[in-house]
C-alpha cells in the first residue's frame, strides 16, 4: 500500500464516534464484513478490536488472521484503510479492562447497553494504512495546544519541593493549562486495599478524605490495572454508589457516620483516570470528569498520563529529600479560650469525633489523636513528621511513605470540617497545632 | 451458503433501497480481503439480481479484487436503527456504470443523509463521505446467494430467508 500513514496519527478515528468496518474471509475465501463498535489504540503498531460474540468475523480470524479494517475521521470526513493481522486475544488485564470501560460507554450512547459485553480484546497488528481518495471537512480549530499544556504543567510540578505543592500545582494547572473543571488527585494506602482523596477540584464538597476501593469504578481499575481509563460516554456500569452518596450529602454529611462522601460529579459524561506510579509503586491515581460526552480523548489521555508519570517521579523526589529543618522558635502560640471541644476518639478504627460530629478516621485519625494527646498531656504545639513516624500507637505501615500525605488529608479534612484545630506548616517536615479551644479528649472502647 | 436464491423478497428489496448505509467486501486471488464505501444500490426487476455503484479510484484495490474473483459480500444497515443485512454472491462482475446509475446514487445519498441526521450526524459530513465524481463511478453485479442478519447482538450472522 503506498502512502503509508502512522496509526498515531489516526486515533480520532478510534474513539467509536462512527463504527468502523471489517473484511474478512474464510478459508474457502467467502469475504465477510462486520460493523466494529470498538476499535482500541495500543501502541503505533497494534490495536484491539472488541470481542462480544462468536460470529463469522471471529470465526474467519481464528481461520485467516488477515483482515483490512475501513475507519472514518469523525471530524474531517477522511477514510482509511488498515490492514492487521491477528495475534492473540485477552481475556483479563489492562487492556481488556481499558476496552471494556469504554465499551460500557459506547453501549449505554448507541441504545447497546446489556447488548455489548466484552469477552475478550482481539490484538491485531497494523501492517499499513492507507489513505482513502475523497473529500474532506477542515479540520477544526482547537481552543488549546494540549503538548504546549503539558510541557508547561511538567515545567512548574518539577519546580516543586513539596507534597502539598505538587497536589495544588497539579489541580490548578488542570484548570488553567487544560480547562479541565473536576478533578481529583487520590493517593493508594500502603496496604494497596483502598485510594484516599488529597486534593480536588470543582466539586460543591472537596471530599478530601473520601475513599475509593481498589477496582471500584473507573479510578479503582485504573489503579489495580495501572493503566488508564478513559469513558467518553456515561455508563452506569462504572457510578460511583451514587445513590449512597446522594443521600449522603442530602444528610449534610453529619451524623455518626464515618464515611467521607465521595465528591465526584452526579452525571458524568466523560471520565479519565491515570495511574500515578514511581520506580513501579503505585502511589496514586490523578482523576479528571466532565459533564460533556467526549471530553477526553487520546492525546488528553497521553497529556494526563504525562504529567501524572512527572507527578509520580516528583512524589518521589520531594520524599527522598532531607527530612526536618531546625525546630523554629517557639511561636506565641494564643491560649485556647472558649466552652471545651469534645473528641471522641474509636480505638477499633481510629475514627475521631468533634462535638459528636465525625472528623477523620484511620491513620490520618490516629495521627490527630496522638497530637491532641500530647497537647493535653504536655502542652506541645511544635511537632516534627518524623515523631509521627516513630510514635508506635500511629501505627504506621512499616516503611510508610505516605506520611506526608496523611499529614495533607488531615490538614484540609480540618481546615474544611473543624473550627477547633488547625495544623500550620513550620518548615520541611514540621507543623504547629494550632487549638482555639480548650479541648475535653475521651477515648470510647 | 445456504440455498441459491430465487429472488430477494419485496420487504428486502425495499430495506437495501431505503435510507441505508452500505458497505462492499471481497478477497483478491491470494486471499487478502478488503472493502469499500459504496454509494446506492439497485435491485432489478426481477430480484435475482443486485448492482452496486462505488467510485473506482478510492475503491480501486477492491474493484481488482471483485473482478479477479467474483466474490462480494455487501452489509447494508440502517444506522438509526442498527438493523443491518449482509448478502453474499460469487458472480460479481465489475462494468461502467450506466447512464441509470446518476439517479439510483441521487437518491441514495439523500437517504442516507436523511437517516445519519437522525443520530446526529450534519449534511454537510454525509454528503462530504457520499462525495464522488460521476465519471468514476464503477457498477459491480451479483446474484444474491445467501443472506444474514447482522444486526449488533449474539444473533449477527445467522441466515434469514432474502
Amino acid at each position: 500500500m503506498s502512502r503509508d500513514i502512522c496509526l498515531d496519527a489516526i486515533r480520532s478515528c478510534l474513539e467509536g464516534v462512527i463504527p468502523a468496518a471489517i473484511a474478512t474471509a474464510d478459508r474457502e475465501g467467502v469475504p465477510n464484513i462486520s460493523v466494529l463498535s470498538q476499535v482500541h489504540y495500543m501502541d503505533p503498531a497494534h490495536v484491539a478490536l472488541s470481542y462480544q460474540f462468536f460470529n463469522k468475523t471471529r470465526r474467519n480470524i481464528l481461520a485467516n488472521p488477515h483482515a483490512t479494517l475501513q475507519l472514518i475521521d469523525p471530524e474531517t470526513v477522511a477514510q482509511y484503510r488498515m490492514r492487521v493481522r491477528y495475534l492473540r486475544t485477552e481475556t483479563a488485564g489492562p487492556l481488556f479492562e481499558s476496552m471494556k470501560a469504554k465499551l460500557a460507554g459506547i453501549a449505554s450512547h448507541t441504545g447497546m447497553a446489556g447488548v455489548f459485553r466484552l469477552l475478550g480484546a482481539d490484538v491485531f497488528e497494523v501492517l499499513g494504512i492507507e489513505v482513502v481518495p475523497g473529500a474532506t471537512l477542515p479540520a477544526p480549530v482547537r481552543n488549546r495546544s494540549l503538548l504546549a499544556a503539558t510541557r508547561r504543567c511538567c515545567e512548574r510540578l518539577s519546580a516543586c519541593t513539596d507534597l502539598e505543592e505538587l497536589l495544588d500545582r497539579t489541580v490548578t494547572d488542570l484548570r488553567a493549562l487544560f480547562g479541565i473543571d473536576h478533578a481529583m488527585v487520590l493517593m493508594a494506602d500502603e496496604a494497596g486495599g483502598r485510594l484516599y482523596t488529597v486534593a480536588s477540584l470543582g466539586y460543591r464538597a472537596s471530599g478530601i478524605g473520601s475513599e475509593i476501593a481498589l477496582g471500584d469504578g473507573v479510578i479503582g481499575v485504573a489503579a489495580r490495572e495501572r493503566t488508564a481509563i478513559r469513558i467518553t460516554h456515561a455508563t452506569s456500569d462504572y457510578a460511583y454508589g451514587r445513590a449512597a452518596r446522594d443521600s449522603s450529602l442530602e444528610a449534610g454529611g453529619a451524623g455518626d457516620a464515618r464515611e467521607i462522601p465521595f465528591p465526584g460529579l452526579a452525571a458524568p459524561h466523560s471520565q479519565l483516570a491515570v495511574p500515578i506510579l514511581a520506580g513501579g509503586e503505585l502511589i496514586g491515581v490523578l482523576f479528571a470528569e466532565s459533564p460533556e460526552a467526549m471530553r477526553f480523548c487520546y492525546d488528553d489521555e497521553d497529556a494526563l498520563a504525562t504529567v501524572a508519570s512527572v507527578l509520580g517521579a516528583m512524589i518521589h523526589v520531594v520524599r527522598q529529600s532531607p527530612a526536618a529543618e531546625p525546630a523554629p522558635e517557639d511561636a506565641a502560640v494564643a491560649e485556647p479560650r472558649g466552652a471545651p471541644a469534645r473528641l471522641h476518639h474509636h480505638a477499633a478504627d481510629d475514627s475521631v469525633f468533634v462535638d459528636h460530629q465525625y472528623l477523620i478516621k484511620g491513620v490520618a485519625g490516629a495521627i490527630l489523636w496522638w497530637l491532641v494527646r500530647q497537647h493535653a498531656q504536655h502542652a506541645r504545639t511544635e511537632f516534627s513528621n518524623r515523631e509521627l513516624r516513630l510514635a508506635p500507637c500511629i501505627r504506621l505501615p512499616e516503611a510508610s511513605e505516605n506520611l506526608e500525605a496523611r499529614l495533607i488529608l488531615l490538614q484540609r479534612r480540618l481546615t474544611e470540617r473543624c473550627e477547633v484545630l488547625r495544623l500550620e506548616k513550620t518548615g520541611r517536615g514540621r507543623f504547629r497545632l494550632v487549638v482555639q479551644r480548650p479541648l475535653a479528649l475521651e477515648e470510647m472502647g | 451458503m445456504v440455498e441459491r436464491t430465487r429472488s430477494l423478497s419485496p420487504a428486502l428489496t425495499a430495506f437495501l433501497e431505503g435510507d441505508v448505509s452500505l458497505m462492499l467486501a471481497s478477497r483478491d486471488a491470494a486471499g487478502w480481503p478488503t472493502l469499500g464505501r459504496v454509494l446506492a444500490c439497485d435491485v432489478s426487476s426481477d430480484g435475482g439480481r443486485l448492482t452496486v455503484y462505488l467510485a473506482r479510484t478510492p475503491n480501486a484495490a477492491l474493484v481488482a479484487a471483485v473482478a479477479e474473483t467474483g466474490q462480494a459480500a455487501l452489509v447494508v444497515t440502517k444506522p438509526s436503527t442498527h438493523h443491518s443485512i449482509q448478502l453474499k454472491g460469487r458472480d460479481a462482475a465489475v462494468a461502467p456504470a450506466g447512464e441509470g446509475a446518476a439517479p439510483v446514487v441521487a437518491h441514495h445519498v439523500t437517504g442516507f443523509t436523511r437517516d445519519v441526521g437522525l443520530i446526529g450526524f450534519s449534511t454537510a459530513f454525509s454528503r462530504t463521505l457520499m462525495a464522488h465524481d460521476p465519471r468514476d463511478l464503477a457498477a459491480v453485479t451479483f446474484t444474491p446467494e445467501a443472506a444474514f442478519d447482522q444486526t449488533p447482538g449474539p444473533r449477527a450472522g445467522d441466515p434469514v430467508e432474502p
